[in-house]
């Protein structure tokens, strides 16, 4: 019996391995497209945001007749903004699912980490907000063959923040926690100090921590006793939430600033309200009026609001890359990726998108100042990339 | 600046403290480390989130008393269903230890398939949370916890010096062998013992959850915790409380030190296990340590 139990067992296992093995049947009707994207997790509110958003456009597009005739199909994976996760499912999505291109992932770390993956396997990936600059350009000055982003970079990010401080803000002298585990909070930290610096203002404490710290505390009372006009923390939601509880317990006053990670609608509950009052950058704001077609569509959809700037970033991406594919009749690979270099003043949602071919970078694209205000996010002005 | 950097120190070393504790009271008597402790803290804290803000809206001392009682039947059945049966069989310690980190792994991934990785906050117990103390400022949950985790540490001294469980885990410590052979069931003392470690741990989860916030990683604040039981010698309770507060305030000087021109705030991890080695290479009893053998 025991025995029979074992066979059985064993049967069972070797049968769902062959079937794992077995590509899903792939009708010739459709295009694959992969979609890596945080669902769960700290990250999971833009993710979520982002896939209702993808979901939106790809029906749109195939309601108008799809590319040149075939119908776009969606494999969606998350990745939990987890490194390890993300270049498994990566894997999975070229060599299992056969995909053509892949949308997303929303952070550069993984974007860094899955690079290997993708490209190697000529599978063109089109990152929503991965900002750090090593993501599409490699450490000789070329571009990652086959990684894009649709979405400003860091030093552009770091140079509005402390350009911000400088002239709105009236800011002299900067306190800097960053996150020195992270490639996001590392370099943005960078930017900002440089941006800062060559403004005239002074940076009087740079302090760090490593990811999955919890108490900045120390940190934070030697940032309090170089005596700030601004404190500068360029990480996630989730540590931005402690540093400001922390900083306010410790009685800082100081202004607190951050990049993009600030923006999702939690940080106010996880920081018990102190991240009231910081100003951030963010890729786009929900007031800009290109955009209100959009978030009403969405409003009336998922009856929620968008948590940006991910599913802006996601229906641009899915814009461009439908476009590219036209004009390779839906073939991957090497002409896709050429496809994709080659797209100028092409319309999409945010505005025009046109590629920078030496960099895989878009040009001019536009960041906004937000503040945290009342438990909402307040815009407060534009900047462009010059 | 030096006194801020001692009372953030003694406020991180008590959490650490609390749960070095945990990690101490199932060493002296199994003689392993139970890894698994930071699930069962993580899980203590998200017992607390459920009846805080999900169901019952209980406030915070029903919550803390649930969350206790619930961690420690976490861990009581994590024994039964990870150890016991390795137990029984007289498995070598090493074994323990890894089905302890496979139980670890579990558990973390059970939160992620249920509830998800989601980041939630408990709500504060205090509005107005800071008090100026001469230059420093402290945190009035951070005296709360403090107070606290001395109250708890303290009932568990008294439980383990003057009733008969107690007396009984003591001897165990010593020699668990010819305490069954006495007439002790070793069965009911583990799962004591368990229940004990487990709610303090609940307690630390909790108080973590409201200083910080609650998501399924959180545990691995206990490498640091384990770290501390260290430093004062696995097995050794007093050991675990000076230990875990030792390291709190040696990590809060190393992050505001300057070496060189270099900021040591990015290097502390490099000193907390450092450390870890250089006691394990030079002195594995730790200060408060008894044993020479085995420590896993």
């Amino acid at each position: 019996m025991k025995h029979l139990v074992r066979l059985v067992l064993i049967a069972v296992l070797l049968s769902s391995v062959l079937a794992a093995c077995t590509p899903p049947a792939a009708t010739a009707q459709t295009i694959k497209i992969g979609h890596l994207v945080a669902l769960t997790g700290g990250n999971a509110t833009w993710g979520q945001s982002e896939a209702n958003a993808l979901t939106m456009i790809v029906d749109k597009i195939n309601s108008e007749g799809g590319v040149n005739g075939k119908k776009i199909e969606v494999i969606t994976y998350d990745s939990r903004a987890d490194k390890l996760e993300a270049v498994n499912v990566v894997k999975r999505m070229v060599e299992q699912d056969k995909v053509v291109a892949i949308i997303g992932p929303g952070q550069s770390g993984v974007a860094n980490a899955v690079r290997e993956v993708n490209n190697s396997a000529k599978v063109p990936m089109i990152g929503t907000t991965p900002t750090n600059p090593t993501v599409t350009v490699q450490d000789d000055g070329k571009p990652v063959p086959y990684t894009f982003r649709v979405c400003f970079i860091d030093p552009f990010q770091g140079t509005v923040a402390a350009q911000f401080a400088l002239a709105d803000l009236g800011a002299k002298k900067a306190g800097i926690l960053y996150d020195v585990g992270d490639e996001y909070s590392q370099y943005l930290a960078k930017y900002f100090v440089e941006a800062f610096e060559k403004g005239g203002g002074t940076i009087t404490a740079n302090e760090a921590f490593r990811s999955g710290e919890l108490d900045f505390r120390a940190q934070l009372g030697k940032i309090k006793d170089s005596n700030p006009d601004v404190v500068f923390v360029p990480t996630m939601n989730k540590d931005a939430a402690l540093a400001a509880k922390q900083a306010r317990d410790l009685g800082i006053t100081a202004t607190l600033m951050g990049g993009d990670g600030w923006g999702s609608p939690d940080i106010f509950e996880l920081s018990g309200g102190a991240i009231n009052g910081g100003y951030f950058v963010n890729i786009a704001a929900l007031e800009d009026p290109t955009i209100q077609d959009f978030i009403k569509e969405y409003q009336t959809k998922y009856n929620a609001e968008p948590v940006l700037p991910n599913p802006l970033m996601a229906y641009d991406a899915m814009i461009w890359l439908a476009d590219a594919l036209k004009r390779t009749n839906g073939e991957g690979g090497e002409k896709l990726a050429k496809a994709l270099e080659d797209t100028k003043d092409l319309q999409v949602l945010t505005g025009k998108l046109t590629m920078d071919p030496a960099t895989h970078n878009p040009l001019n694209k536009p960041a906004v100042i937000q503040q945290a205000k009342d438990g909402k996010f307040v815009y407060v002005k534009t900047f462009v990339t010059q | 600046m030096i006194l801020q950097t001692i009372v953030t120190g003694l406020s991180i070393g008590s959490i650490y403290a609390l749960m070095a504790v945990g990690y101490s009271l199932v060493f002296s008597v199994l003689n392993f480390s139970n890894f698994a402790h930071g699930a069962v803290i993580t899980l203590g804290a998200y017992v607390a989130w459920a009846v805080m803000t999900q169901y019952l809206h209980l406030p915070f001392l029903p919550a803390l008393i649930v969350s206790m009682l619930g961690a420690g039947i976490i861990a009581f059945i994590v024994e039964r269903v990870a150890y016991s049966t390795l137990r029984h069989r007289r498995a070598p310690s090493l074994y323990l230890m890894i089905s302890a980190m496979g139980v670890s792994i579990a558990l973390q991934n059970v939160l992620y398939a249920t509830i998800g990785a989601n980041l939630y906050a408990l709500p504060p117990i205090f509005t107005q949370d800071s008090i100026q103390f001469g230059t420093a400022v402290i945190s009035r949950m951070d005296i709360f916890a403090f107070v606290f985790s001395i109250i708890a540490i303290a009932l568990l001294t008294v439980v383990l010096n003057y009733t008969k469980v107690g007396t009984a885990i003591r001897a165990a410590s010593h020699d668990s062998e010819m305490v069954s052979v006495l007439g002790v069931n070793l069965d009911v003392l583990v799962a004591v013992l368990f229940l004990l470690a487990g709610s303090l741990g609940g307690m630390a989860g909790v108080f973590m959850g409201v200083k910080y916030m609650v998501y399924p990683s959180m545990g691995w604040i206990t490498n640091k915790a384990y770290i501390g039981a260290v430093i004062g010698g696995l097995g050794s309770l007093p050991g675990a409380i000076v230990g875990g507060i030792l390291l709190g305030l040696l990590e809060a000087i190393v992050s505001v030190s300057v070496v060189g021109g270099v900021h040591l705030s990015t290097f502390r991890d490099v000193f907390s296990f450092g450390i870890l080695a250089l006691l394990l290479i030079f002195r594995p009893t730790g200060l408060f340590g008894r044993y020479v053998e085995e420590k896993l």
